[in-house]
C-alpha cells in the first residue's frame, strides 16, 4: 500500500467518499488515518482525531468494557474481529450503532484496519427481536406456570374425590347395615336404635356434601357465603355441643361460657363451624379425656374454641393446618374426616371478618379458636 | 484445564471476564519452563462444562472463589501462586480467604476491587455504564449461538475443533455472559482487601479504563502485603499486548517472595 502522501488523487478520493468509515489505528487505538466518511459521522474534522484521540473514546462506555474485555483480546489473539455492534459517540452527545470489521496488518510497524457502517436499521430490528424474545419468554413462562397450575388442579381434584368417596363410604355403610337389619325385622326398641343411627349417619353425609360445596365455591374466589343475624351466641353453641354428644355417644363434650351481649353471626355457619371443630378433636383427641368448647363475649369480640388432650399436633404442621386437604400425621390421619373442615372452619370464620388461630402441646393439648369482631 | 512444566511452585492462571485461558498464550509458557502451571477456564467461560453453571452459586464472586478454592488445594505441588487477570484477582483472594494454606503469593493483573465509583473511592464506573456494557453484549453474539452447541451437547474429545471456531476465545453463553457481567462489574471486594495477608503484586497499567491508577493506589494501600507496578501499557489486557514488562514484574516479584 502506498504511503499517504502518494495516493492519487482519485484513490484519495475515492477512501475519503466511501460509502463506509474507514481508519487506521496504532494498536493502543489511536487514529493514524480516518476518512471523511467517518469524520462526518462522528463529528469531528480529520485534524481533532488524528493522533489526539483513539477510537475507542468514541464508543459509548458499555462500548469501552466490551472493547477492552473482548474485542482488544479477540484481535490480538486471531489478528481480525469482524461485525461486532457498537455505539458510536457523536460530537453532539447522541449516539450511532456501527458495525465493525478489523484486522491487524504490519506495515511494517503494527496496525489496526477498520471498516465501520452506520447500522441504524439493524439495530432497531435487532432491538425488536430483543423484544420479542422477551415477550416470548414471558409468555412461555406464564404458559408453563398455567401448566403447573392446571395439572395442581387436576391432582388435588383426584385426591379430593378419592378422600371424599372413602369418607362417604363410611356413613353409608353404616345405613345400608342399619337397613338391612331393619328389613329382616327387630325389637321396636332395636328399630328405633337402628332409625337413629341411619339419622345420624344422613347427617355425616350431609355435612360432608355441604363442605364440599362451600369449599369448591370457596376454591372458586366466591368465599363461603353468611347471612348474619342477631344471635344468642352461648345457646347456640350450647344447642349444637348437645346435638354433637347425641351423635358421639360414650365421648364427654362439655360446654362453658362466659360474658354477655349481643352478637351477630350466620347461625347455621356458626353450627357447621362448632361441628367442624368437634369432630376433629373427637377423631384426634384423647378418647377419655373431655372436649371441651367455650364461647366467650367480650367487649369487642367473641369467639369459640374447642380443646382437646392428646397427642399434639406437630409444629411443621400447624401452618398449613387450615389448608385443604391438611391431614395431622397419616399414622393420626386414618380416623379422620375429610380434609376439608378446617379450611370450611377458616372460611366461616373470613367470611365473618374474624380469624382462626391453632396452638398444640403434649401439656396443654390443642386448642382451636375462631374469633369474630362484634359489630355494634 | 491444562497443567504442565515442572519446578519449585505451581502457578495457576486465571483468565478475566470476557475471554478464556487463552488469554495467557504469550505469557504462560515461559513460565511452564521454570515451574508447573495450571491454565483453566472459570465456569460459564470458555472450554469449562456448561451444565456446570448453576446460576444461583455463580450469582456472586463467591460461587467462583469455592471453584477456585478447591482447584489451588488439589492442584498445586509445593506452594500456589495464583497469577489472575482482572476479575479473577478479586475470585483468588476470595479463594484465599476461604482455604489460605496453599497460597505463597497472588499476582493480580489489572485488578480492581469496586468498579463502580462510591463517594471518595473511584472505581471508574457508575451503575448506568455496566446497563450500558450490558446492552452492548445483548446486541453482541460474536458467533455465540451457533458455537454453542459443540459446548452444550459436549464434545470434549475434539476441543480443536471447537477452538478453531472464530471467536471461540470469547465464547460464552450469552445469558451466561450477561450475569457474569452483572456480578463482576457489581462486585464490592474493598472490606476484604486488609484481610489478604498473602504478598501480592499489583500488575497495573497507566492506562486502562476498568482499572484505573487510582484504583492500582488505592489497592497498594489497602492490601497490607502488596507491591505495585506500573506498566506503559494501554488497555486492560497487558499479558497480550505488552508480555515483557508483564513477565518482568512478575519474575521480579517471584524472585523477591524466593519463590
Amino acid at each position: 500500500m502506498l504511503p499517504l502522501g502518494e495516493l492519487t488523487r482519485e484513490a484519495q478520493a475515492l477512501l475519503d467518499a466511501a460509502p463506509c468509515g474507514l481508519m487506521r489505528t496504532a494498536p493502543d487505538g489511536t487514529f493514524l488515518r480516518v476518512n471523511r466518511t467517518f469524520c462526518g459521522w462522528v463529528g469531528y474534522s480529520e485534524q481533532e482525531l488524528l493522533h489526539r484521540r483513539k477510537f475507542q473514546d468514541l464508543l459509548s462506555v458499555g462500548g469501552r468494557i466490551f472493547h477492552q474485555t473482548h474485542w482488544a483480546p479477540l484481535l490480538a489473539m486471531q489478528g481480525s474481529i469482524s461485525e461486532v455492534k457498537l455505539e458510536l459517540l457523536q460530537r453532539d452527545g447522541s449516539t450511532v450503532p456501527i458495525v465493525i470489521n478489523a484486522i491487524v496488518r504490519h506495515d511494517p510497524e503494527r496496525v489496526h484496519e477498520l471498516a465501520a457502517y452506520v447500522a441504524r436499521d439493524r439495530d432497531k430490528y435487532e432491538r425488536e427481536l430483543i423484544q420479542s424474545r422477551k415477550r416470548l419468554e414471558e409468555l412461555v413462562t406464564e404458559t408453563r406456570r398455567l401448566h403447573d397450575e392446571a395439572k395442581d388442579r387436576a391432582s388435588f381434584a383426584e385426591q379430593m374425590i378419592g378422600i371424599v368417596s372413602h369418607d362417604l363410604r363410611n356413613p353409608i355403610s353404616t345405613i345400608q347395615t342399619a337397613a338391612a337389619m331393619l328389613s329382616r325385622g327387630m325389637a321396636p326398641a332395636s328399630s328405633e336404635r337402628m332409625v337413629a343411627r341411619i339419622a345420624r349417619a344422613s347427617q355425616r353425609a350431609d355435612r360432608l356434601i355441604a363442605d364440599l360445596l362451600d369449599f369448591t365455591q370457596a376454591r372458586l374466589g366466591a368465599g363461603v357465603t353468611v347471612r348474619p343475624e342477631p344471635i344468642d351466641l352461648h345457646a347456640l353453641v350450647a344447642d349444637a355441643v348437645e346435638e354433637l354428644a347425641l351423635a358421639h355417644p360414650g365421648r364427654r363434650l362439655e360446654h362453658v361460657h362466659r360474658g354477655s351481649g349481643e352478637c351477630r353471626a350466620d347461625a347455621s355457619r356458626l353450627e357447621q363451624l362448632v361441628g367442624n371443630l368437634v369432630s376433629n378433636a373427637i377423631s384426634y383427641g384423647q378418647v377419655d379425656a373431655a372436649v371441651t368448647v367455650s364461647s366467650t363475649i367480650d367487649a369487642d369480640s367473641f369467639g369459640i374454641t374447642v380443646h382437646n388432650f392428646g397427642a399434639p399436633i406437630p409444629a411443621e404442621a400447624l401452618p398449613t393446618l387450615f389448608e385443604p386437604m391438611t391431614r395431622g400425621t397419616h399414622a393420626l390421619g386414618a380416623k379422620r374426616s375429610v380434609g376439608l373442615g378446617l379450611f370450611i372452619v377458616c372460611q366461616v370464620a373470613k367470611a365473618h371478618r374474624g380469624k382462626t388461630e391453632v396452638s398444640s402441646s403434649a401439656e396443654a393439648g390443642t386448642l382451636f379458636s375462631a374469633s369474630f369482631p362484634r359489630t355494634r | 484445564m491444562r497443567v504442565s512444566g515442572e519446578g519449585p511452585a505451581t502457578l495457576f492462571f486465571a483468565h478475566g471476564f470476557g475471554c478464556d485461558q487463552n488469554m495467557w498464550r504469550l505469557l504462560a509458557p515461559a513460565y511452564a519452563k521454570r515451574y508447573r502451571t495450571v491454565l483453566f477456564d472459570l465456569v460459564g467461560s470458555g472450554g469449562s462444562d456448561l451444565s456446570a453453571y448453576d446460576a444461583q452459586k455463580y450469582d456472586s464472586l463467591h460461587g467462583y472463589a469455592e471453584d477456585v478454592a478447591e482447584l489451588v488445594r488439589e492442584f498445586s505441588v509445593g506452594p500456589a501462586v495464583f497469577v489472575a487477570h482482572s476479575v479473577s484477582a478479586m475470585i483468588g483472594m476470595l479463594a484465599n480467604l476461604k482455604d489460605p494454606e496453599p497460597f505463597a503469593a497472588q499476582v493480580m493483573v489489572g485488578p480492581s476491587p469496586c468498579y463502580i465509583n462510591d463517594g471518595d473511592y473511584v472505581g471508574g464506573f457508575t451503575r448506568k455504564d455496566i446497563e450500558s456494557l450490558l446492552e452492548t453484549l445483548e446486541s453482541n453474539y460474536l458467533g455465540w449461538s451457533s458455537n454453542m452447541a459443540p459446548a452444550i451437547m459436549g464434545a470434549p474429545e475434539q476441543p480443536e475443533l471447537s477452538t478453531e471456531l472464530t471467536n471461540s476465545f470469547c465464547r460464552t453463553d450469552p445469558e451466561i455472559a450477561k450475569q457474569f457481567a452483572r456480578v463482576t462489574f457489581l462486585s464490592d471486594n474493598r472490606a476484604q482487601l486488609p484481610l489478604l495477608t498473602t504478598p501480592t503484586l499489583i500488575v497495573q497499567c497507566n492506562d486502562d479504563i476498568i482499572a484505573p491508577l487510582s484504583v492500582g493506589d488505592y489497592l497498594a494501600r489497602k492490601l497490607p502485603r502488596s507491591t505495585l507496578r506500573v506498566i506503559d501499557n494501554v488497555g486492560h489486557c497487558p499479558h497480550l499486548s505488552s508480555p515483557g514488562p508483564c513477565a518482568q514484574a512478575t519474575d521480579e516479584f517471584l524472585a523477591a517472595e524466593g519463590l
